[in-house]
């Protein structure tokens, strides 16, 4: 092929006749004319699938968006869309919008646990000059929450108020000053209640719960959501145990700890529109809160969403201080804005929930996983937020990557008065994911056998179903486990390392954008939906409702449109802030934005390709399906030099169609049980990761260093390694400040003591170990371009394989996390008294001796990596299902072939004796099935 | 607290007229005696570049460069730092172009969410002012006291390194650091 396509102006024959520049007649520049890429580049081959012709790898097999890859994006390292923006301080966060005039707002909060509101004094704070208003919880009435099923919040307390920091009123004045003291001037009256802070205590009944759900409410508990699922032949395998684990954990809440504090500003335009400017990840939802809340519609209120200074679930929920700052606004008619302290951060959290977790698994004489129980009490603080969601996943995000016998879970979540709990990056999964994980290890310890082979040899194939009848779809586990135990030099290392330093492997599986949204109406109501118009000059709009809150889903989206239309990436450019110009989408949470919003726009991309391969077509006399695209031109695939450039091939379509404009959506496929809480944890897809981490433990202080990490995520595909490379390390950092050292702490009044960085602690850079990140790509029938999540599965495994490491280390294992240096020192102390030994350095570290099993594991492992490699690739199509390892067959539901297989959501009334700590909430009964209600 | 007079815990301060040289030019402002810098920055100077993360200085976010060394401008009084010479994020490029700091946050990924960003390229700044040939060890006790919460760190010491290559003429590393870090195609095993 010539190289040289030169697309400058003045080279095109028409604007030039007779040597004479014909007047009127000069047409737009084509692209990058005068810029620094006159010519048309190559098909870059390195990035072209090899069943297209090209040379990128494709060891799991094709996909069927293949044959539009141009080479132009995908796959190559893409520096984020707005990262100059971000780097010379132009991006513009929350408390960087200065309108003209404004306020400055500030919010009174409760000093009180537990209490009612008598009253409201606002008097004395209006008679402070400079302060132009002041609003109350009755500006307010209306309930609102992020789950349409649980809305149980208010602006401003209206009867209660149920943490410390909870909101009361609100105040805007001229300057910070004068707003500071009018919030010291609001007398407020309590009636101070008693207050539940252990989650323990949560279920039992009081007299006055922290909310009331009437005839739904359990007894008169505090009991906001219980869950009871159980899949299997739970009594018959338990008869086969080999091998036994029981853990009993607890975890502390943790903190998003993103760097930018909540802000918002709120503005009522000239024509009575509301314009709220805030740091949301899914503004959607802030959008309908707003309109409920506000007794405004929709279209009157345009929410624009700022840069976001970090999120990771925790700017998810519409926020109270979003309607005050709309409220205060309405009241002055000026724009307020609202800007958080730290400590006001921790007073909202929305973290992830302690909890209280019970973790029971049994393994038979083959080592399969026969039996796997967990309870879950789970801390929710004040306020429903995601709870309802995370019950669940605490339990059903655990059924996978392995193949269970049977699967028993008993979850319940529990308002306490404490700062509200919700999403946070792992949502769910985490906790439990770190109990099974070194459960497993225990199993692998007892069975005598290697932890990576005991995996290897259960786990789930591709195109299989989990136990509770989760559709997985591409799997990249046995590859990721494979990596890490190869990069690591495992087999050199595990059990052979001295005291005081360690080992450890961890797994993870996630969902890759949630089945359900959660607003479900209209009924078929599009997950994702993306606009694209097309300049007159070649130029690509993409408007998007997706959230990009830095992990660069802008530049995703960017991506795949600019590697449909083959046009370099500055010719496109995204435009997702405002919902008035985006259509909806439903926000940067569930790890759904680059599996959903990248697949509707390489929709909508689709649309323009086939106009403007039409109008290439017709100029050149040629069928479509004759023409590639590559770099601004299109031309015959088999004689590159018969084409059209990319503009001509536009201005034709435009002259012929009018303007060039497509629109894609996104909804998942039907999918997934029909028993009650079936569609938790249903995703079109999901990701799989395992990490080896090795630390080093000082066994006289009890400080743990983590100093290596080999890290492997199957992603599906990475759309942007460098972007995939930084979600993952910075997921080892955040689910490594999770074990290590990062706590909420309540004191014994139930207060919290460290809403600060001071003393919570984040990882600095000296904490951070070297992370290896291993991408792993699978290639997801259903992803764009093959593409999964990567933002949120990363961090489940760091944990266990951490808290396995230090049990490698020093033989003792820690089932409290954070394990900070006093924890691990008592613990190395109590086993020091046992063991009758005075010098920690004497310590006995454990050791491996295999057993006949180990060869039996490696076995199958072998067998079973043949018939995944044969699925993953779609050469074996059959079905398969969870239980084929216990001797099922996958053609029946499991149900019909196994009298005593069970699928229940209720435990019956011999079971309720024997439920775990978060199972007793099923002893109570709905207030609607008792006698009197209350 | 609650119904009580108020007590400013700050005591009311004059007015006074604030002025330094913030990024080459000379800003004069009137403001609080009792400001602090970052304050007198976002609010005054228009410096809306520097970070409020904590309010205490802990996360690093508002790190601005003052007479060359980096500071935390939420504790730094602007009354003592008048007439200091200011550099802030907004300051580190050249005219049009960016920075060689800046490009490499950005090309190598030191920048996610971009909000600790600023704070991290005025301490790294100052650090290759000062030692253009830093070891990842020095990187490290130069970045200390910035807290990132996306990154995990590693791609912003990468970022550093690579503008340390830039910095120092050295077009062999700044050549092999324009290598992918990792295989773009992992084959590994087949799956």
């Amino acid at each position: 092929m010539s190289k040289d396509y030169v697309q400058q102006a003045g080279m095109s024959k028409e604007v030039r006749v007779d040597g004479k520049r014909v007047a009127g007649k000069m047409r737009f520049n084509p692209p990058g004319s005068g810029g620094s890429r006159p010519k048309m580049a190559e098909r870059d081959l390195e990035f072209i699938p090899e069943l297209e012709g090209g040379n990128e790898a494709q060891p799991a097999g094709g996909h069927f968006q293949d044959s539009y890859r141009t080479g132009t994006t995908v796959g190559k390292r893409t520096p984020l869309v707005d990262a100059n923006a971000k780097v010379t301080g132009q991006a513009w966060y929350g408390d960087d919008i200065r309108l003209p005039n404004e306020l400055i707002g500030r919010i009174v909060r409760s000093p009180y646990h537990y209490a009612k509101v008598k009253s409201v004094d606002t008097s004395k704070a209006e008679e402070l000059p400079g302060v132009i208003a002041v609003s109350t919880g009755v500006d307010a009435p209306s309930k609102f929450g992020v789950l349409p099923v649980t809305k149980d919040e208010h602006a401003m307390a209206v009867e209660k108020v149920r943490h410390v920091g909870d909101l009361v009123a609100c105040v805007a004045a001229v300057d910070e000053e004068t707003a500071r003291q009018a919030v010291t001037l609001i007398e407020v009256e309590y009636d101070v209640l008693d207050a539940v802070h252990d989650p323990k205590k949560g279920l039992l009944d009081v007299d006055e719960p922290i909310h009331w759900r009437g005839p739904y409410h359990i007894g008169s508990t505090n009991v906001q959501k219980r869950v009871f699922q159980e899949f299997g032949d739970r009594e018959s395998l338990e008869n086969t145990t080999k091998a036994f684990h029981n853990g009993k954990w607890k975890f502390m809440g943790v903190n998003h700890g993103f760097t930018e504090p909540h802000a918002v500003v709120a503005h009522w335009d000239p024509n009575g529109r509301l314009q709220l400017y805030t740091p949301q990840q899914v503004p959607h939802y802030a959008h309908r809160a707003l309109a409920t809340v506000l007794e405004v519609p929709m279209h009157q209120i345009n929410v624009i969403r700022t840069f976001v200074g970090g999120g990771f679930g925790g700017k998810s929920d519409p926020f109270p201080h979003e309607m005050c700052a709309a409220i205060l606004a309405r009241k002055a008619g000026r724009p307020v804005r609202i800007t958080f302290d730290r400590e006001e951060v921790f007073w909202v959290n929305r973290g992830r929930h302690p909890s209280h977790i019970e973790v029971k698994i049994n393994a038979n004489e083959d080592a399969k996983i026969s039996g796997f129980e967990i309870d879950a009490l789970i801390d929710g603080g004040g306020f429903a937020s995601f709870g309802h969601v995370t019950s669940y996943y605490n339990g059903v995000l655990a059924t996978a990557p392995y193949e269970l016998g049977s699967f028993h879970y008993t979850g319940a979540r529990v308002w306490t008065n404490k700062p509200a709990s919700g999403a946070m990056r792992g949502h769910g999964a985490v906790n439990t994911r770190c109990a099974i994980e070194v459960g497993l290890d225990d199993i692998a310890e007892k069975l005598q056998v290697d932890p990576i082979d005991l995996r290897l040899a259960n786990l789930l194939p591709p195109h299989s179903k989990t136990i509770t009848g989760f559709r997985i779809t591409s799997n990249g586990m046995r590859q990721a486990l494979e990596r890490v135990r190869e990069g690591s030099n495992w087999t050199e290392k595990f059990r052979k390392l001295p005291l005081g330093k360690g080992i450890g492997i961890g797994c993870g599986f996630f969902i890759s954008g949630s089945g359900l949204p959660i607003h479900w109406d209209p009924h078929n109501f599009p997950h994702a939906t993306v606009h694209l118009q097309i300049d007159m000059d070649g130029g690509v709009t993409v408007h998007t409702g997706a959230a990009d809150i830095g992990q660069g889903s802008s530049t995703a989206v960017a991506q795949v449109v600019a590697e449909v239309l083959a046009l370099p990436l500055e010719m496109v450019h995204v435009r997702s802030h405002e919902s008035d110009t985006s259509p909806v989408d439903l926000g940067s949470y569930s790890s759904r934005v680059t599996f959903m919003n990248a697949n509707a726009a390489i929709g909508a991309a689709l649309e323009i390709r086939e106009k403007l391969l039409n109008a290439a077509g017709e100029m050149l006399d040629l069928e479509p399906k004759m023409l590639v695209l590559n770099d601004r031109r299109i031309y015959n695939k088999r004689d590159p030099t018969i084409g059209v450039s990319y503009l001509d091939a536009l201005h034709k379509s435009q002259e012929d169609i009018g303007a060039l404009i497509a629109s894609g959506a996104y909804r998942t496929p039907p999918m997934g049980g029909i028993h009650k809480g079936a569609a938790a944890g249903l995703a079109p897809a999901y990701s799989f990761s395992a990490y080896v981490a090795e630390v080093e433990v000082d066994v006289d202080t009890g400080l743990i260093k983590c100093t290596n990490v080999w890290a492997a995520h199957d992603c599906g595909k990475a759309l942007n390694p460098l972007a995939v490379e930084g979600q993952i390390i910075g997921s080892c950092h955040m689910g490594l400040g999770q074990v290590l050292s990062e706590q909420m702490v309540y004191g014994r009044t139930g207060h919290l003591q460290n809403p600060n960085f001071l003393e919570y602690k984040i990882p600095s850079v000296h904490e951070m170990p070297n992370v290896t990140p291993i991408i792993i790509e699978s290639c997801d029938p259903e992803g764009p371009f093959g593409a999964k999540e990567a933002g949120e599965g990363p961090l489940l495994p760091i944990l266990p394989a951490v808290v396995n490491a230090v049990y490698d280390a020093i033989g003792v294992r820690i089932n409290d996390l954070p394990l900070t240096p006093d924890k691990v020192w008592a613990a190395i102390s109590k086993k020091m008294k046992k063991l009758k030994i005075d010098d920690p350095r004497e310590l006995p570290v454990p050791t491996l001796d295999y057993s006949e099993l180990q060869e039996k594991l490696e076995e199958r492992s072998d067998e079973h990596k043949l018939r995944d490699s044969r699925r993953q690739r779609m050469e074996d199509k059959g079905p398969y299902l969870n239980g084929v390892l216990f001797g099922l067959d996958p053609t029946l539901p499991p149900e019909e072939q196994d009298e005593t297989w069970k699928i229940s959501v209720k435990p019956d009334a011999s079971q309720l004796e024997n439920l775990g700590l978060a199972g007793t909430a099923w002893t109570k009964k709905e207030q609607r099935y008792m006698e009197s209600g209350k | 607290m609650v119904g009580e007079d108020f007590v400013s815990m700050i005591p009311a301060a004059p007015s006074e007229i604030w002025y330094g040289e913030v990024n080459g030019q000379t800003k004069e402002v009137i403001a609080k005696s009792n400001s602090i810098l970052l304050d007198v920055l976002r609010d005054k100077a228009g410096c809306l570049g520097v970070k409020r993360g904590c309010d205490m200085g802990t996360c690093g976010c508002c790190t601005v460069m003052i007479d060359g060394e980096p500071r935390l401008s939420c504790l730094t009084m602007a009354h003592d730092v008048s007439g200091c010479k200011i550099t802030t994020v907004e300051g580190l490029s050249d005219g049009s172009h960016l920075a060689p700091i800046q490009q490499c946050f950005a090309d190598y990924g030191g920048s996610q969410c971009g909000f600790c960003t600023p704070g991290f390229l005025v301490a790294s700044q100052a650090l290759l002012d000062k030692n253009p040939d830093p070891t990842e060890k020095e990187i490290a006790c130069a970045i200390e006291g910035n807290l990132c919460r996306c990154t995990g760190y590693q791609q912003i010491i990468q970022s550093i390194q690579a503008a340390a290559a830039i910095h120092r003429g050295d077009t062999e590393a700044v050549a092999s650091n324009n290598v992918a870090h990792s295989d773009p195609h992992p084959s590994g095993p087949e799956i």
